[in-house]
């Protein structure tokens, strides 16, 4: 009860910026939302609001399905740093 | 008429001018069949992010065009017979928003050509008539 959430108030990158859509191609603007091994960040961590979640989730779906970014990053081929191939 | 964006990656196998031949073969399906064609992006080659048909690297295109919703079946179907495209993603821009996105990539890819043609202006010619007389 005494403790209490010491979590830095989370605000949307995208919507600070005035982003009305998000191309599949600019791996540059995906990055933020992407984990080390390429998943999709979830919201509560980037703290995205939905509306941009929901058109960053296409945009990468989108950049996956053209080899631009990984499915996902394994153990069997394991790259020394994921972020500077995809530049 | 829609707005369309195709992307579409060609073997890294081929020499230039087979890249250049496929990806002329690709504009000509576009117009042919009543599209209007309103840039192109050439992206070069690239590394895949995974193994695609054993190829690691691949040349990367994006045509940008208006058509109608007929042209789409067409074109997808003539990039599935090529043997040397190994991956192919068509997005249409619908609302508003979107179509004023669409606009500025557009602009933005017509604007990287402006500049990369200056010097390669002189080339390109020299390519197309050699490909003509044979």
């Amino acid at each position: 009860m005494a403790e209490r959430r010491k979590f830095k108030k989370r605000f949307c990158k995208y919507c600070e910026q005035k982003v009305e859509f998000i191309d599949y191609k600019d791996l540059a603007s995906l990055k933020f939302s992407l984990s080390e091994r390429f998943k999709i960040m979830p919201r509560r961590l980037t703290g995205n609001c939905k509306r941009h979640q929901e058109l960053v989730t296409v945009a990468i779906k989108r950049a996956r399905q053209t080899a631009l970014i990984p499915y996902i990053v394994d153990r069997k081929n394991v790259v020394e740093n994921p972020f500077e191939i995809i530049k | 008429m829609n707005c369309y964006e195709t992307l579409f990656v060609i073997k890294p196998t081929l020499t230039d001018e087979e890249t250049a031949a496929q990806i002329a073969k690709i504009k000509e399906v576009v117009a042919k069949n009543g599209g209007e064609l309103l840039a192109t992006d050439d992206m070069g080659m690239r590394k895949l992010a995974y193994p695609v048909q054993k190829n690691d690297r691949g040349y990367y295109t994006v045509l940008f065009y208006k058509a109608e919703g007929t042209l789409i079946s067409e074109l997808e179907r003539n990039l599935k017979i090529n043997e040397d495209v190994i991956k192919f993603l068509t997005v249409k821009y619908t609302n508003t928003k979107e179509m004023a996105q669409f606009n500025k990539l557009v602009d933005a890819a017509n604007k990287s050509v402006e500049k990369t043609e200056a010097p390669v202006a002189t080339e390109a010619p020299t390519e197309t008539e050699a490909t003509t007389e044979a």
